[in-house]
């Protein structure tokens, strides 16, 4: 969805609030350990992708949704949003961690595994976020009911990424890692199948 | 009378295994021996806690104390009441055991309450190491003619007591609990399917059923956790969870609730419950077993199997499952057809 990147102040607006919100993170715990920086990095991604997330569907208007709907195809539409958020989640994630890396040390061990935790979570994310914001859209208190909704979900995906960035950090060592990395594929992949399949029902309106 | 048989089999099965669960008692066992550690070469007096046993009344009492195949039959047995036994034990200066500390099992048999086993009872510390020649004076495979106990009995367990009855309850909870979610889907499915008003109340009526018996599974699941692991709640995996699976079928309820239009409710409500049923399943059967679980059946725990669950158990436990299950269809039913009237009532006005 080429539509989505007409809109760059929001991506610049949240790139923003990825930087300052780990400033404030900085300002406030001064120096930090491989652990705290583990759960601090991934609960700031957690909090901005839902924020990036929250516009792919609650923040447009019904006309354009509508137009939307006369143009293309529900399956085609909600895999090009998923698309697009993947490579938005991703670019978030990278640049928390390098303005992480910027006022702390650097703890990762693991470059390569730490990209591919990256990544997965930022997938599974995208699709979690993306798919409940379609339903959370519908209602009329819809920023609660996306947290409401979406944070349990994403429970299971956030425990397993921490799980694998512990290891990339070097805090744990885990040779079953692999193991963990199949979980998550597969995870993302019934999520994935089921927002394709569900989401036509969705959009009828 | 003829379209309500199921549910009469629920409560009759429900009814049969709360009695037989409740009533049969456990198989007598051993819960603790005074003191657990002594040393080689001493003459030792140890004080046998007995479990629905009968020491005084019977005559014919033996106790052993086992390693491998050699066994240390008792050389005074004393009992104080039916529940208490002193025995006295003359060890030999060495023993069969190539480490220094070595754990024996103690054995207990008479003729009413039967064989009944306590593993890793007793420390018995040894000064020289000589196992060959304790090998010749420890007697061997000196445990013959064991008693078994008469009439229908539940295991024993050390730690568990008699709360192993509990699986009854807690377990067949959760299984009930998740037939009754995955029927919801499937009129959730067909809501999406036909677009039927009468699925989506089912569905929903389903879901609030399934929410309640995951409340009483983790009720029952805290008194367990209380007297075993002494405490009501833990950190552990499948715990959390299950928590975790609470919050998103409470959820669904936020989110019916946030609707006035009905359809829209009636479909949202259906695509949520899908996806919800689907991401709870990593969630309770993916995740609790790739990680360290306190939990029976995670983590490397092995679950309920073997000798914990016998026949006796199965009778309990497989009519529990069915029962609950009938018995929270039933109440699902109830549910819906109150929300179909409340239905028609407006519809009236």
């Amino acid at each position: 969805m080429l539509l989505e990147w007409r809109q760059k102040n929001v991506i610049y607006g949240i790139l923003l609030y990825v930087v300052s919100t780990v400033f404030i993170v900085y300002i406030s715990t001064g120096d930090i350990r491989p652990p705290v920086w583990n759960i601090l990095f991934w609960i700031i991604v957690l909090f901005a992708s839902i924020n990036a997330m929250v516009k792919s569907f609650i923040q447009e208007n019904n006309q354009r949704q509508l137009y939307y709907y006369q143009l293309a195809h529900p399956v085609a539409i909600i895999l090009s949003k998923i698309l697009y958020n993947i490579g938005l989640l991703f670019l978030l994630s990278i640049l928390s961690c390098l303005a992480m890396t910027l006022v702390y040390e650097s703890p990762i061990k693991r470059m390569g595994l730490f990209g591919l935790t990256i990544f997965l979570g930022s997938v599974g994310f995208s699709i979690t976020f993306t798919f409940v914001s379609a339903i959370a859209s519908k209602a009329d208190n819809s920023s609660t009911l996306m947290a409401i909704l979406s944070f349990p979900i994403v429970i299971p995906i956030l425990g397993t990424l921490m799980m694998l960035s512990a290891n990339a950090l070097g805090l744990i060592q885990d040779t079953a890692f692999l193991k963990d990395i199949y979980t998550l594929i597969a995870i993302d992949g019934i999520l994935l199948g089921l927002a394709i399949i569900l989401f036509p029902f969705l959009w009828r309106d | 009378m003829k379209e309500n048989w199921w549910k009469i089999i629920g409560i009759g099965l429900m009814l049969f295994s709360l009695i037989f669960g409740m009533l049969t008692p456990l198989k007598p066992g051993l819960p603790s021996v005074f003191p657990f550690n002594g040393k080689a070469g001493n003459q030792l007096t140890l004080s046998i806690q007995g479990y629905n046993t009968h020491f005084d009344e019977v005559k014919d009492q033996r106790v052993w104390l086992k390693l491998g195949d050699y066994t240390l039959g008792a050389s005074k047995l004393e009992a104080t009441s039916s529940n208490l036994l002193k025995a006295t034990f003359n060890t030999p200066d060495i023993l069969p055991s190539k480490d220094s500390v070595v754990v024996f099992t103690l054995i207990s048999d008479n003729e009413i309450d039967g064989a009944s086993v306590m593993p890793s009872a007793i420390f018995v510390k040894q000064a020289n190491i000589d196992s060959l020649g304790a090998a010749q004076i420890w007697p061997q495979n000196s445990v013959d003619n064991l008693h078994q106990r008469a009439g229908i009995t539940f295991p024993y367990r050390n730690v568990l007591g008699e709360t192993i009855r509990n699986l009854y309850y807690h377990v067949s909870l959760w299984f009930a609990m998740f037939l009754i979610l995955a029927v919801s889907v499937f009129y959730s499915i067909r809501y999406l399917h036909k677009e039927n008003m009468v699925d989506d109340h089912r569905a929903d009526a389903m879901v609030s059923v399934g929410v309640v018996f995951g409340l009483l599974g983790c009720a029952t699941g805290s008194i367990w956790a209380k007297h075993t692991w002494g405490t009501w709640w833990t950190t552990d995996v499948k715990l959390n969870m299950t928590a975790i699976f609470m919050l998103i079928y409470l959820a669904y309820f936020v989110l019916r609730g946030s609707f006035q239009d009905e359809i829209k409710r009636a479909r949202l409500a259906s695509v949520y419950n899908i996806f919800a049923f689907a991401s709870i399943i990593p969630l309770l059967f993916v995740i609790p077993r790739l990680v360290d679980s306190l939990h029976p059946g995670n983590g490397g725990n092995p679950g309920f199997g073997g000798e914990d669950l016998d026949n006796t158990m199965r009778m309990a436990f497989y009519p529990a499952i069915i029962g609950m299950t009938l018995i929270g269809l039933w109440m699902a039913d109830l549910r819906f057809r109150l929300s179909v009237l409340a239905d028609k009532l407006l519809d009236r006005m």
